[in-house]
Parts: C-alpha cells; sequence; structure tokens
C-alpha cells in the first residue's frame, strides 16, 4: 500500500493535529473530522439528557434551567457551529464526489464556510439573548 | 485491483469500507443537513425562553409529521454518525480482528440508540395531551 508521509498511523495520531504544511483542503478535511467527532459525542449525550423528557414536566423543566447558564449556552453554541460547518463542508463533499464543480472547489469551499460562518452568528445572537 | 488515479477532491471508499457504506454515509449526509437546520430552528427560535419547555416539546409533537421527521433523523444521524467514526478509526489501519470487534460494537450500539430513541418518541407522543 502506498503511504504519503503525513498519513496517520497509531503512532503518528497526534499529526492529524499538526496544520504545518498543509493546504486549505487539507485543513478542512481535519476540520471535517474533529467537528464529526465532537457530533458524535454530543449525539450520544444529548439521546441520554433527552431521558428527562420520559420522567415528566418537572424533571425535564429543571433540566433546561439547569442548562440556561453561558457554559452550557456556550456548549450549545459550539454544537451548532460544529453542525454547519460539517454540513455545508459535507454538502461540498457530496457535490465534488459526483464530479460537479471541481475545478472551483476552492472557491465553493470559501463560499460554503461563509455561510456557516453567517449561520453561526445568527443562532450565536439568538442562542446569549434569548 | 487496477489503480485508479482520482480527479483531485473526489471522495471515494477507502480500503475496508464497504461501498453501499460509503454511498449511504453521502446521501444521508444532506438529508441529515435539512433535518439538523430544522431541529436547530425548532430548539433555539421556537421556545419562549431559548430552549423548549417540556409543554412546548409536547405542542411541537402534538403535529403528527414532527416524530415521523424525528424518527428518520435519529436512524439516520446515528447511522450517519458511527459510520463516519468507523471511518476515522480506518485511517489508523486497524487489525482486521478489531476492525471486525469494532463492527459488532458500532451495530449493536447504533440499534441499541435507535431503539432507546424510538421508545423516548413513542413516551412524548404518548404524553400529548388529547383535545
Amino acid at each position: 500500500m502506498n503511504k504519503v508521509d503525513n498519513e496517520p498511523s497509531r503512532s503518528k495520531w497526534i499529526e492529524w493535529f499538526n496544520p504545518q504544511g498543509r493546504n486549505l483542503e487539507g485543513i478542512t478535511f481535519s476540520l471535517n473530522r474533529i467537528t464529526g467527532l465532537g457530533l458524535t459525542l454530543y449525539l450520544f449525550l444529548h439521546l441520554i439528557v433527552l431521558g428527562t423528557l420520559a420522567r415528566g414536566a418537572n424533571a425535564y423543566d429543571n433540566f433546561i434551567k439547569l442548562v440556561h447558564n453561558p457554559f452550557f449556552i456556550f456548549g450549545e453554541f459550539l454544537v451548532v457551529a460544529a453542525g454547519l460547518i460539517h454540513g455545508f463542508n459535507g454538502i461540498r463533499i457530496v457535490i465534488t464526489s459526483l464530479g460537479i464543480g471541481v475545478p472551483t472547489e476552492k472557491r465553493l469551499l470559501v463560499v460554503l464556510m461563509a455561510i456557516a460562518l453567517i449561520g453561526t452568528l445568527i443562532f450565536a445572537v439568538r442562542m446569549f439573548t434569548a | 485491483m487496477a489503480n485508479v488515479t482520482l480527479p483531485k477532491g473526489v471522495s471515494a471508499p477507502k480500503s475496508g469500507e464497504n461501498t453501499w457504506l460509503w454511498l449511504w454515509k453521502l446521501a444521508s449526509g444532506p438529508l441529515i443537513f435539512i433535518l439538523i437546520l430544522i431541529h436547530f430552528a425548532v430548539n433555539h427560535y421556537l421556545g419562549s425562553n431559548g430552549l423548549l419547555s417540556y409543554r412546548e416539546v409536547l405542542s411541537y409533537y402534538s403535529n403528527s409529521i414532527v416524530p415521523v421527521m424525528e424518527g428518520i433523523f435519529l436512524v439516520v444521524v446515528v447511522s450517519h454518525s458511527l459510520l463516519g467514526l468507523r471511518s476515522v478509526i480506518l485511517d489508523l489501519h486497524p487489525s482486521r480482528s478489531l476492525l471486525r470487534a469494532i463492527d459488532w460494537i458500532f451495530l449493536l450500539g447504533g440499534t441499541a440508540a435507535v431503539v432507546y430513541g424510538i421508545w423516548l418518541l413513542n413516551v412524548i407522543v404518548a404524553s400529548i395531551p388529547k383535545g
């Protein structure tokens, strides 16, 4: 199997997080991985805490009161940001995997990440002012 | 297998990744994206105080389309996330036996998550006041 110099291995996994020598596509690949891992972790935590819905109104509303503080709101903001970044980057991957827009991929990437950033800011305003 | 050089930017299944699973991971992404935008908007904009209260959750779920949509979202997002996690693990070139063990853990864990989520959906729908 051909191995490239910076291909991660069990002993070199930390190289995933080294931005040196990486181009834009490499950075967005890493960003997609990081946001995906974060969202996966959040998904299973989210399913667990939603169990409070099965314990009735008091349990769930008390949980909502608990998370209505800046620490948790910031955490939720990161989830929304990760979802938008991962989602828009994923759209780019699907489009280019179908062979569409490959020559203009860099421009497509910049546009989609800008939309993700705008979306994140819109949600941030709502989340931190509600 | 012949070596094929793909155009730059075009992804493909990697070694150890079944083509159908890769295709499902790719196809489920856009569907999840639409559903997650709805999910984010509902949970952060419909609530009177930021997030939805228990009563607001029941009111939202009283529309019969919502439990179906959330059920589909659950199945698709659990499978997409575990397939993505599997892709990350494949980059570490695990042994065949380790990969098989991981596959079973993900299959059982994913199934448990979906069964639990559907049970929770049923509990929520059953809690909606009649009339």
